[in-house]
């Protein structure tokens, strides 16, 4: 079984926006919440200036689901990291423990009711029905399960950002480090994934109806 | 710029080449295409031009009389007249008319899916909306023409017969056609969904227009008809594409058939990323087999589409056979200069190419000497006879030029980098009319004014004198530049209406340096006041950044919908203002128009940074 990564590759984004504005259309989210963000550092010093594509990274050993006081989250066999909108309290605790920035909290709209956490989800949708319009409601369309990768990865002009397979999108991004001789550091992987094995899936808490 | 970096290049040796070249970066989807087709007002479609000689080939292509089209014009000499171009159709309807090369001023404007916030000279732009009679704007948004025409400028007159039409336009989702990129490559596009609302496609649109004023009939003379929206008539996408392949020689657009290009979009997996080449298959609908050809055969793709050129990926490649999709240099400015060849030196030819040295364009009477008229099928000698490569309808010469003889219509000549009938033969550094620089501008002086140029009096030394004069520079002591942002396209109207992007840029903003904001007291994020010479005060939001040096400021131009510091808002018809609004850029640029092109000056004026009151 696949465990699915982004890498985003410094070197090559443009900081054109293609990824977020990718996924705000492919799932429908709302003014104001952002699952995916280019983030440009030393903008506008030349030869230093770097961006990079941010979301939810689905760490192996993922801060947000360690302070969840509701127990949310859940992993699927392929290492993304999910959670169920029924269960959040909305309380806020996975955005201070997530060192990305993922979680957002909106005020209001389809994703935000009842102030509920909103995040990237690697296009993978939530615990509802794969395919449901439930499931697009809350957590939008769910791409992995129609056999397609994240929009944003796949929209990317320059291919800076890469999601998929972990492995797949590791070699892709060693070959070119190879070949370009410099670039060679991954951007919050090693917070993301460290060193830790390949996690265990967790399964989706049981509604309580 | 655009002619020293193709000149640096040619001395370079990197034109010709995959990999070099000079492939300039357009600015939106399909401007290509739209260039090819002729919107410029010294020419025909395909770069014909406007000669006596242009008109017949197209009239004999269209299928319609060269008489009846003659008569349509005033007279022969304005048919044959460069017009006047749009960077300057302000002046066209302001101008005094004994200034201007025409009978009469321009009264009626019809804006067809242009931003009229992309051009300069915002404050006379609104003097001509109030002055015209009749303001036609067809667009799939109402558009910023609509709301700066609508609104109110306290003290402007406005003329009170003017006439303002919104004709609604599908958007390019809502209909199929050919679509030309950059690299001259065509693609199909299919119909996603039916024009929404009360839209209808340009070309609905077009041929109703014609049906009001008569001659829709000449229009559509070699069209076939289809039942479009509302099962309302509109020519077939796919004979318009046609109608150009049968006339389009002189740029090889004539081999790009709807057949052809339909079968590349359908087996877009047969052709290399790299090379664009396809390795080999034939398409599972028509049986067409792709072998060789190059992706959306990029012209020029020469001669009939039976001839089944390949499409040319890089231009004056001498390293391929012309029917491999090589090349070389064009013989486009005679054959000799000074006594100086400007043909192709000796053993400078495409690959396999029967002619080894230099040779003029082919016409019937080159082909004739050469002994190579009987390569031609008769039906081929009835319509070549007394044409030339260009203007021959049978597509024969090409045929017999490329595929028999392995020469290049067009001729093989050096490039050229001198262009000897150009104000500057060679480029040369000239200061913008305004500028901070007046020990530069008496180094690098600009242009005597001119007269008629385009039908409009043209200033040049006139304007840059007086800003030297009256020390411009040191009221508006910050070169002021404008561009685009990836967020938004062109005018912005379209984009700024699309939540996904407006998000993404709520605000219109200036970039200023440290150094310039600290010296004005300007804080990162602040309101300022944006002033130029012209008088234009523009508010927009500070953002202080390394991105310019401290003498320059920089403004996207993709903005519109705030006029000097007001929301104009309610000068949209209701509901349909963007989500996003804010002040042109182009309230405040300047006068200056390119010397040649007569492009607009969008790149340089002079301006004056401060905070806005609160």
């Amino acid at each position: 079984m696949a465990r699915m990564k982004f890498i985003c590759d410094a070197e090559r984004c443009i900081e054109c926006n293609g990824c977020v504005t990718a996924c705000k259309n492919e799932h429908e989210v709302p003014w104001g919440v952002n699952r995916r963000r280019v983030v440009t550092v030393n903008d506008g010093l030349v030869g230093q200036e770097k961006s990079i594509s941010v979301a939810c990274m689905h760490c192996s050993d993922a801060p947000c689901m360690a302070v969840c006081p509701v127990d949310c989250f859940y992993r699927t066999d392929e290492g993304v990291v999910l959670h169920d909108k029924d269960i959040c309290i909305g309380c806020g605790y996975c955005s201070y423990a997530c060192p990305f920035g993922a979680p957002q909290f909106p005020s209001n709209g389809a994703f935000g009711l009842r102030g509920k956490m909103d995040k990237c989800t690697f296009c993978a949708g939530g615990p509802e029905e794969n395919g449901s319009k439930a499931e697009f409601d809350k957590y939008g369309r769910n791409r992995l399960a129609e056999g397609k990768l994240p929009a944003c990865a796949e929209m990317c002009s320059t291919k800076a950002l890469l999601g998929g397979d972990g492995d797949t999108v590791a070699d892709i991004f060693r070959s070119r480090v190879l070949r370009r001789g410099k670039g060679s550091e991954v951007w919050g992987w090693g917070t993301a994934y460290g060193n830790l094995p390949n996690p265990k899936p967790i399964p989706a808490p049981e509604k309580k109806s | 710029m655009v002619r020293a970096s193709c000149i640096l290049q040619l001395a370079l040796g990197n034109v010709g080449k995959s990999g070099g070249g000079t492939n300039i970066f357009r600015g939106h989807d399909n401007v290509q295409g739209a260039t090819d087709v002729g919107p410029n007002p010294d020419s025909l479609p395909a770069y014909y031009g406007l000669a006596t000689g242009s008109w017949k080939h197209w009239c004999a292509v269209w299928g319609v009389d060269y008489e009846w089209v003659k008569k349509q014009y005033a007279s022969q000499e304005m048919m044959e007249k460069s017009g006047a171009t749009v960077s300057r159709w302000v002046d066209a309807v302001l101008e005094k008319n004994e200034l201007i090369d025409q009978d009469n001023n321009v009264k009626a404007m019809v804006f067809w899916g242009h931003a009229p916030n992309s051009q300069t000279r915002g404050l006379d732009m609104k003097k001509a909306f109030d002055k015209l009679d009749l303001l036609v704007v067809i667009d799939p948004y109402p558009s910023a023409t609509a709301a700066m025409a609508a609104m109110k400028v306290d003290g402007q007159e406005l003329n009170p017969n003017r006439a303002v039409y919104l004709l609604p336009a599908a958007t390019q989702f809502e209909t199929s056609g050919s679509v030309t990129a950059s690299n001259r490559s065509l693609q199909w596009r299919e119909k996603v969904i039916e024009p929404l609302f009360e839209s209808r496609t340009d070309h609905m649109i077009m041929y109703q227009l014609a049906e009001k004023l008569g001659f829709q009939k000449e229009l559509v003379a070699r069209l076939k008809l289809v039942k479009g929206k509302g099962g309302m008539m509109e020519p077939e996408t796919e004979s318009m594409l046609e109608e150009i392949n049968r006339g389009s020689w002189a740029i090889g657009y004539t081999g790009q058939s709807p057949t052809r290009l339909k079968a590349h979009m359908r087996n877009m997996h047969l052709f290399d990323v790299k090379t664009l080449r396809c390795k080999g298959g034939k398409d599972a609908v028509t049986g067409y087999d792709m072998t060789g050809d190059y992706f959306g055969l990029p012209w020029p793709c020469f001669g009939t589409p039976e001839l089944k050129h390949p499409g040319t990926p890089n231009l004056y490649d001498n390293s391929k056979h012309v029917m491999d999709g090589g090349g070389n240099f064009r013989a486009n400015f005679g054959v000799e200069r000074d006594g100086v060849s400007l043909l192709a030196a000796d053993g400078s030819h495409s690959l396999g190419a029967d002619i080894t040295t230099g040779y003029p364009e082919f016409d019937h009477i080159l082909l004739k000497k050469l002994g190579w008229w009987d390569d031609l099928t008769d039906a081929e000698k009835k319509l070549a006879e007394g044409k030339n490569w260009k203007t021959d309808l049978s597509g024969g010469i090409q045929r017999v030029c490329m595929k028999v003889h392995g020469v290049h219509p067009f001729g093989n000549a050096k490039a050229r980098a001198v262009v000897w009938n150009f104000p500057d033969p060679i480029p040369l550094h000239r200061e913008p009319l305004y500028g901070t620089r007046p020990d530069l501008v008496a180094k690098y002086p600009t242009h005597d004014d001119k007269k008629g140029f385009w039908r409009m009096p043209t200033l040049y030394k006139s304007v840059q004198d007086k800003n030297v004069e009256q020390k411009l520079y040191e009221k508006f002591p910050i070169i002021l530049t404008s561009g685009r942002l990836v967020e938004y396209e062109g005018g912005g109207e379209e984009t700024r209406s699309n939540p996904w992007l407006a998000e993404l840029q709520q605000e219109n903003f200036v970039e200023i340096n440290p150094k310039a904001a600290n010296d004005r007291g300007i804080r990162n994020g602040e309101y300022v006041i944006v002033s130029t010479p012209t008088g234009a005060r523009i508010k927009v939001r500070a953002m202080v950044t390394m991105r310019v040096a401290a003498d320059t400021a920089f403004i996207p131009f993709h903005f519109s919908g705030w006029w000097q510091g007001k929301d104009m808002i309610d000068s949209y018809p209701e509901g349909a203002a963007p989500i996003v609004r804010g002040e042109a850029v182009n309230t405040a640029t300047t006068y200056g128009y390119d010397s040649v092109t007569m492009m607009q000056e969008t790149k340089t004026t002079i301006c004056n940074i401060e905070k806005a009151a609160a």
